[in-house]
C-alpha cells in the first residue's frame, strides 16, 4: 500500500532504526512498509499516524 | 507490535534444539541405537549453535525468536499454511502411490486425517471465536 512514511521520516530526520523502535517493530519491518512490500495491521497505522500527529488516510493510501 | 516473552528470547530456539535432540538421543537409546541417536544430538546441537550465534540474518532471527513482529508473525503464518499444504498434498499423494501398489497406506491415511480433522476443527474454532 502506497504511503507516506519514509517522507514522514525523514521530514523528522529519523533513521529507520529510530522509528522502529519507536513503534516497537524491527527496523526491517518500517523498511518494507516504506517500500510497499507489507501492509501493516491496523494498531501499527494508528501508532505510526499517531507518532507523526496525523491521521491514518493520510499516511496509507487506501485507494492506490 | 512485539512480543515479549522466553519464546521470543534468543536462547529459545537453541535451547529447544538441545531439548529435542536430547529427546531424539533418548529414543534411539532405548531403541538399542545410541550411535545414531549421538548423530542426531550432535546435527540438533549444531542447528541450535547456528541459531544462536547466526545474529546477523534476520531470516535466523525470525526463525530463532528474537526480532520477531507483527510482520513476522504474517511471515509465519503464512508459512505455516505453506508447509501444512505441501504435507497434505504430499501425504495423499504418498497413501494414494501406496494404495497403487497394493500395499497398507494407513500410516499415510492416519496422518492425512489427522490433519484435515484438524483443519477442520481449527476452521470451526477460529470462525466461533471472529
Amino acid at each position: 500500500m502506497k504511503n507516506a512514511v519514509r517522507d514522514l521520516r525523514t521530514a523528522r530526520k529519523l533513521s529507520q532504526q529510530q522509528l522502529a523502535a519507536a513503534m516497537q517493530v524491527s527496523r526491517q519491518t518500517i523498511n518494507s512498509i516504506e517500500k510497499e512490500r507489507y501492509t501493516p495491521s491496523l494498531p501499527l497505522a494508528i501508532a505510526l499516524a499517531r507518532y507523526f500527529g496525523t491521521t491514518v488516510e493520510e499516511v496509507f493510501d487506501a485507494d492506490s | 507490535m512485539q512480543t515479549r516473552d522466553f519464546t521470543r528470547s534468543r536462547w529459545w530456539m537453541p535451547a529447544f534444539c538441545l531439548f529435542l535432540g536430547a529427546v531424539m538421543f533418548g529414543a534411539f537409546a532405548i531403541g538399542d541405537n545410541v550411535g545414531q541417536g549421538a548423530v542426531s544430538f550432535g546435527i540438533m546441537a549444531a542447528l541450535g549453535a547456528v541459531f544462536a550465534f547466526g545474529r546477523r540474518s534476520e531470516t535466523l532471527q525470525g526463525l530463532g525468536g528474537p526480532g520477531r513482529d507483527e510482520r513476522w508473525a504474517m511471515i509465519d503464518l503464512r508459512a505455516t499454511a505453506l508447509a501444512g499444504v505441501v504435507t497434505i498434498l504430499f501425504v495423499l499423494g504418498a497413501w494414494l502411490y501406496q494404495v497403487a501398489r497394493g500395499e497398507d497406506g494407513s500410516a499415510y491415511a492416519l496422518i492425512g486425517a489427522v490433519g484435515g480433522l484438524s483443519y477442520v476443527i481449527a476452521v470451526a474454532v477460529l470462525r466461533w471465536r471472529g
